[in-house]
């Protein structure tokens, strides 16, 4: 799990990510965000909320919201199986926040040249929440922009 | 000397002081000539001048210097108080409140000199008229002339006073050191009187005079000399081998000593002149031990129970009672709120599993132990809670003031009425409850109250009426704002309404008295005619409403035109914790504060009537709108087939000041004390839910905002 390699040491610029498997694709979120990695808990319905928010959970002894990230990108809803986790983000000043994701994979680390700044060639929903793209052993990871999943402008 | 560890001591001591002087001289504008008020004011001002001498702030102790002059000469009946020395006074006040955020900023004093008040207070103080000439209030002379010939009297004689006060106890002491052969002096200190930090000279005869002997006794008390409570003289006895000559001189080596007079004390002085003190009310000084400069050795004495020490002036004794408090920072309050909230969730798991495993098992005793637990965990909350409550007293306070200003620059005449300022409420609350009732006040002083000769014509008293009325009613406090002056009028704020596409015309007419009120609590819909720093801005009403309804309160507005209006403000006792009542919608679970339920009702579906298309019952000729909350939430019903057909509903009846609405539910679960948690900023929720709670199974239940609902 990601406890043991987050100790390992970061050479230079280098910056740790979580990949986090999301409908077919892998998304990588910068780990000095993660505050924790929860199972899925049951969660409380919020009446009227933004659509993508499923809820609110209980993580000892405070009362977090609970977003679906799926729904935020537009993909299909979430299938909840025992890979499903809820990453706990803290973010200054607003709190804590939990993302649903439909698994967590490892954590890697990206140096700035193993990362390429990402340009929507097609402007789609999903495309709006990255912010570059990881290559990591000949597999890519897509680079969660989290400010942008958090701020919510549309549904203001 | 580092004065730093003294800063929160004298910020907090010298807003007190502040507010003590607001209230003092406002009273004095009204009674001129009440000596009690002259004197409190005087020391009020004294003692700020002392603590900013102390902590080295040199402009804030020039001013209250000054302005301690000033009272100096009104109390000696040189100079008669009117309307032009009031203002210059709260200028005053007002520019000592500006250093005192600056300490508070930057643990400095700035650089503001404010020359111009001193000079007015020094034309004051020279018999001239600072502003308009001669409106002097009339008919003050007599009243001082007894206290300042008492005075003098002292003034000339140097009078040993060193047995004036002396207590049986501390007669005891000296009696003792007397049998056991020591020699005992009594010696009475004159300071000179243009001596400005006296406890600092004061403490330096001490400190001489302990070179040649022990100070066994102290009058007035060390503390009172250390917080610089005496006049210009105070008396010691000493236990010493010297010859008193040696403690006289010892004595004047300090500065600005005028006097040291004495002799050596013999037990029949004792037995004669220690006439009956006068009875001190014993009251125990609840200062930090380590009050500036305290040297050790002359804290021991002051360590027991000091009587507070006779001062000299019969005017002492009408010196509020300091009651007996702590000075508790609020973030331990908060942290300790916090772990009784959640020790309360625990209980309520504990309590959730004993109903849950259902069977017998349980002893009966384990039962008991849980009441017994809960009974403790309600208990400790309260006290908590109880801790957490302070009188609305210290935001309303400044108001009066507040008035007085805007009845000047409004030229208005107008009076302040306020009653309940003790009733009690969270310190959270009572944090931000100020600039709202301040937006309240301003109001009526400035829309609400008519011109003096519009007041005429329509038969009302000339001076205008604000009133502010506090009381608690069950679970909330309510806070009443309003006057008897022109009331809203309605018809304008609909054409206002029309005029900002707010509303048709032809919806207009439909309005009811209160949807048309409402529109003054929206943004930036202002009704001044003309623009004044007063209000009128626009970011009136608006943030009065968001203010208190941040603090979980609401308010309402009644008026009639003509006649003046009224603001009520219902806020919540405590944020934390609060009773609720449980119940359920499908397999959702919702808490309703039990402060907003009026009673519970089960309704037969067929005595649903309808009123114009909308559903309400009649409970005991009281007519109902009804909710049907599954609909309001979007609960997804399982069986929509079989809610159909349900031929009876369980009904919560809510209320919202006046107005009351039925919550259609399935199920009733129960009353519990739920712990009010944030659910963050993250979702939008058209705030019908005002927070979640943690319940006893570890589910999150969200608490319905039952205001909003209707």
């Amino acid at each position: 799990m990601a406890g043991e390699n987050a100790l390992t040491t970061l050479d230079g610029d280098k910056k740790q990510y979580i990949v986090v498997k999301i409908g077919s694709e892998q998304y990588g979120i910068d780990i000095s965000f993660i505050d924790n990695i929860v199972r899925m808990q049951s969660i409380t319905r919020v009446p009227k909320a933004q659509e993508y928010f499923n809820g609110i959970i209980n993580l000892r002894g405070e009362v977090l919201p609970v977003m679906s990230v799926r729904k935020r990108m537009g993909l299909p809803d979430d299938e909840f199986n025992n890979n499903t986790r809820i990453i706990i983000l803290k973010i200054e000043e607003r709190g804590g926040l939990g993302i649903i994701v439909d698994q967590v994979k490892e954590v890697v680390e990206l140096g700035p040249n193993e990362i390429d700044n990402y340009s929507p060639e097609t402007k789609d929903e999903k495309g709006d929440f990255i912010k570059g793209i990881g290559k990591n052993n000949n597999q890519l990871i897509s680079l969660l922009d989290l400010n942008a999943i958090i701020d919510d402008k549309e549904s203001m | 000397m580092d004065v730093s560890q003294y800063l929160e001591i004298f910020i907090d001591e010298t807003s007190e002081h502040i507010q003590n002087l607001s209230d003092c001289i406002m009273s004095l504008e009204q009674e001129p000539d009440n000596k009690d008020t002259i004197n409190e004011i005087f020391r009020a001002a004294h003692s700020l001048k002392g603590m900013a001498g102390t902590m080295g702030f040199k402009r804030m102790q020039r001013l209250t210097h000054d302005m301690e002059n000033v009272f100096q000469e009104v109390r000696s009946d040189k100079i008669k108080v009117n309307s032009a020395m009031i203002d210059i006074l709260f200028q005053c006040l007002d520019a000592i409140e500006g250093y005192l955020d600056t300490v508070k900023n930057t643990s400095n004093e700035g650089t503001e000199e404010n020359e111009a008040i001193v000079n007015s207070l020094n034309v004051i103080l020279n018999g001239g008229d600072p502003g308009e000439g001669g409106a002097a209030a009339g008919g003050e002379t007599q009243a001082a002339a007894e206290e300042t010939k008492e005075e003098e009297k002292e003034e000339d004689g140097f009078a040993m006073k060193f047995l004036k006060n002396v207590t049986e106890e501390d007669k005891e002491t000296i009696k003792k050191s007397i049998s056991s052969g020591n020699k005992v002096y009594g010696m009475t200190v004159y300071i000179d009187k243009n001596c400005l930090l006296k406890s600092a000279r004061a403490f330096l005869v001490f400190k001489a005079i302990e070179d040649l002997g022990n100070i066994i006794y102290y009058d007035p008390s060390s503390q009172d000399i250390e917080d610089e409570k005496f006049e210009f003289d105070f008396s010691i006895c000493i236990e010493s081998e010297h010859e008193f000559d040696e403690l006289v001189a010892a004595a004047k080596t300090v500065s600005e000593i005028e006097e040291a007079v004495g002799k050596q004390i013999e037990e029949a002085d004792l037995e004669a002149k220690a006439a009956p003190a006068p009875q001190e009310e014993k009251k125990e000084e609840e200062k930090p031990a380590a009050a500036p400069p305290a040297p050790a050795p002359a804290a021991k004495p002051a360590a027991k129970p000091a009587g507070k020490a006779a001062t000299n002036k019969p005017a002492a004794s009408n010196k509020p009672v300091t009651s007996r408090t702590v000075r508790v920072d609020i973030e331990k309050l908060d942290t300790l709120m916090n772990q009784v909230s959640e020790l309360i969730i625990a209980k309520n798991s504990i309590v959730s599993i004993s109903n849950m495993e259902g069977d017998t098992t349980h002893s009966q005793s384990f039962t008991e132990q849980i009441e017994y637990l809960e009974r403790i965990t309600t208990g400790l909350h309260e006290s908590v809670m109880k801790a957490r409550m302070v009188p609305i007293e210290s935001v309303v306070n400044k108001f009066p003031r507040m008035i007085r200003d805007l009845s000047k620059t409004l030229q208005k005449p107008m009076e302040l009425v306020m009653t309940g300022e003790e009733t009690e409420l969270d310190r959270t609350v009572v944090d931000q409850i100020g600039d709202p009732l301040q937006h309240l006040l301003r109001n009526s002083a400035d829309h609400g109250l008519e011109m003096p000769d519009v007041r005429a014509q329509r038969g009302k008293p000339e001076t205008g009426r604000i009133f502010l009325n506090a009381f608690q009613e069950g679970n909330n406090v309510i806070i009443e704002v309003g006057d008897d002056g022109n009331g809203i009028d309605t018809q304008s704020v609909k054409e206002k309404a029309i005029e900002r596409g707010l509303v048709t015309p032809e919806q207009a007419e439909n309005l009811s008295q209160k949807e048309i009120i409402d529109f003054l609590f929206m943004p930036s819909f202002s009704m001044a005619k003309k623009i004044s720093d007063i209000s009128g801005r626009g970011v009136g009403l608006d943030v009065v409403k968001s203010g208190i309804e941040a603090l979980g309160g609401d308010v309402e507005v009644k008026t009639t035109l003509g006649e003046g209006s009224k603001f009520t403000v219902r806020l919540p006792l405590t944020l934390a914790i609060i009773q609720a009542l449980m119940i359920e919608i499908e397999d959702e679970k919702y808490a309703i504060p039990l402060g907003s339920i009026q009673n519970i009702e089960n309704i037969e579906v067929d005595e649903i009537k309808y009123v114009q298309a909308k559903e309400v019952i009649t409970v005991r000729g009281s007519v109902y709108p009804l909710i049907r909350l599954d609909e309001i939430l979007d609960v997804e019903r399982k069986d929509p087939e079989a809610e159909k057909n349900k031929t009876s509903l369980t009904v919560v009846i809510v209320r919202k000041g006046d107005n009351f609405a039925g919550l259609v539910v399935d199920r009733l679960m129960g009353q519990q004390e739920i712990v009010i948690k944030s659910m963050g900023d993250y979702i939008n929720n058209n705030k019908m839910i005002s927070g979640a709670t943690i319940l006893g199974d570890g589910e999150v239940a969200l608490i319905l905002d039952a205001n909003t609902l209707m």
